[in-house]
């Protein structure tokens, strides 16, 4: 009606018209945002409770990723470790071992070498079990020259060419290489990548039914002013507005839950990790989520929340028609 | 500023609540809409209202066929139309400005303009003294005087109410008609569903009488 009929006034009064329309969407925003956080601090304990729910469902999905995360860095370090073994045949002097290594180092892709000679190699040896005793009584060293071999690209299958490549070389008995654990850990952290991915969606399911759930009940306590404000001319969106703003407050309260659980569940644990950790002689602590991840976690928890709130409401608004 | 263009309205297929409505409504006019419970009378209002639509036939508002609103033009074509209830349809965890104010809250009225149209509107319906009271402290009849402020409050240029004297007693229910007939010498179109045949007959102004869907007599002011 008016809508239509006003006569045309002019740009001057339409951009005013604009703006204010643009105060009072912006106004609402900021009421139902507090509005809907008022609402949460009238059933504190009900709301933790919600909140709650979605902190545990968020927890176990980071907690893993966090620990895949410091695995891959535990990976990358020994990647860094990685060496290919190279035994000279035996009756090789020591001269022309020095030559050998000379040659060894000017390949492509060798970024160090250091030659072990035949009594250094012994030492080790009797260092590294003990067997002093036994292995004096032997005649002659039986253990030959080798030259250790760091790799400048660690990836099993440059090595594993480069292996292939220094075995032809003229004086070289034999290449030892040993990867298979590497690429086992390495399978192992593309399954552990793939499970909590699985693990992530579900549980981030989870959160969308816990905060649907909630807002569901929240729609059908206020059904009563749905219809009331429908049949006064609310639009949609007005009506969504303080049920997402509530599934927002959800899932951050449960994100900074989470972000707390995590903290106090690394805490409990990283004593008997380090201790683990050195009795195998490696420097491993537990990660922290760090600011960053923090953030990541808590715009996750809210947009699912707010996602949540968003979805159920749309299903029910469709159902409620004013009577 | 209302014309049904041979409309009828059918629910599940089957109901024939209302059929081959054909009549108009002038701009400014005051008309009764009466008939037994159940001979139509909430379904008409809800066509205007587009709360439902019609199964044939044409609803013209303003000159608009409000069956071509898209859904999302329908919120903002309500706002044009006040509306009374008899059952007031407050809500009861606000206060009475609040009530009132809701739908200039919903239009993102500033809110000292909201405020000022606010106590206008509940001065109009005598009630400026009570605006910080609960819709449960009022009475039956106050309640009713609060949505109908809250009908008002936008200005709108149709004003319609279902059954708003329903439970009021004879003098509560001729204030309450007394108030509707102000809004009308101002200007504003008034359509009021009623069986309280008394009271309209009393008031003399237009009638439009429905049974079992149909029109069956539309009697002009004596």
């Amino acid at each position: 009606m008016s809508r239509d009929a006003a006569p045309a006034r002019g740009a001057r009064t339409h951009r005013t018209t604009a703006g204010s329309r643009w105060r009072g969407w912006l106004r609402h925003h900021r009421a139902m945002c507090l509005d809907s956080a008022r609402r949460l601090l009238v059933h504190p304990l009900g709301s933790l409770m919600t909140m709650l729910a979605i902190a545990i469902a968020l927890v176990l999905p980071a907690g893993l990723w966090l620990t895949l995360d410091s695995a891959r860095l535990l990976d990358a370090e020994l990647e860094q470790s990685a060496t290919l073994t190279l035994y000279l045949e035996h009756g090789i002097g020591e001269d022309e071992a020095r030559r050998l290594e000379a040659t060894v180092a000017a390949e492509a892709g060798v970024a160090g070498t250091r030659l072990v000679t035949a009594a250094e190699g012994m030492a080790e040896f009797q260092q590294a079990l003990g067997l002093s005793d036994a292995l004096h009584r032997l005649d002659e060293n039986p253990l030959p020259a080798s030259i250790v071999v760091r790799p400048r690209d660690p990836s099993p299958e440059v090595v594993r060419a480069q292996a292939e490549r220094l075995g032809e070389l003229a004086g070289i008995d034999e290449v030892r290489l040993d990867l298979a654990w590497l690429e086992r850990l390495r399978h192992l952290a593309a399954l552990g990548q793939r499970v909590i991915l699985a693990l992530g969606v579900l549980f981030g399911l989870g959160v969308l039914l816990v905060v649907g759930n909630t807002i569901r009940l929240a729609v059908e306590n206020r059904r009563q002013e749905i219809e009331v404000v429908t049949l006064i001319g609310a639009t949609h969106a007005f009506v969504r507005r303080p049920f997402l703003y509530s599934g927002a407050w959800f899932g951050l309260g449960g994100g900074l839950l989470a972000c707390g659980l995590l903290v106090l569940g690394r805490d409990w644990l990283s004593a008997p990790v380090t201790a683990l950790a050195a009795s195998y002689g490696a420097n491993f602590r537990l990660p922290a989520l760090g600011m960053e991840g923090s953030a990541i976690l808590l715009a996750c928890s809210t947009l699912l929340g707010w996602l949540g709130a968003w979805i159920t409401v749309s299903r029910h608004l469709a159902g409620i028609r004013p009577r | 500023m209302i014309a049904f263009e041979h409309v009828g309205k059918r629910y599940g297929g089957r109901f024939e609540a209302l059929a081959n409505l054909d009549f108009r409504v002038r701009r400014g006019e005051m008309v009764f809409l009466t008939g037994h419970s159940g001979a139509g009378k909430s379904s008409l209002l809800r066509l205007i209202m587009r709360l439902e639509r019609p199964t044939r036939g044409r609803v013209l508002v303003a000159g608009h066929d409000i069956d071509r609103l898209h859904p999302t033009q329908v919120p903002f074509y309500r706002r044009q139309i006040g509306v009374v209830f008899q059952d007031h349809q407050l809500l009861f965890d606000r206060s009475i400005f609040h009530n009132v104010a809701l739908p200039l809250e919903i239009q993102g009225i500033e809110p000292r303009e909201a405020a000022r149209r606010v106590r206008a509107a509940l001065d109009k319906v005598g009630l400026l003294h009570r605006e910080k009271a609960l819709p449960i402290e009022l009475s039956g009849g106050e309640q009713q005087r609060v949505g109908i402020a809250r009908a008002v409050v936008n200005k709108p240029a149709l004003l319609l109410a279902d059954e708003p004297t329903g439970n009021l007693d004879p003098q509560l229910s001729a204030d309450i008609m007394t108030l509707f007939e102000d809004f009308h010498r101002i200007g504003t179109t008034v359509m009021i569903a009623s069986h309280d045949l008394a009271l309209i007959t009393r008031l003399r102004h237009r009638t439009l009488r429905l049974h079992d869907g149909r029109l069956v007599a539309d009697e002009e002011a004596a």
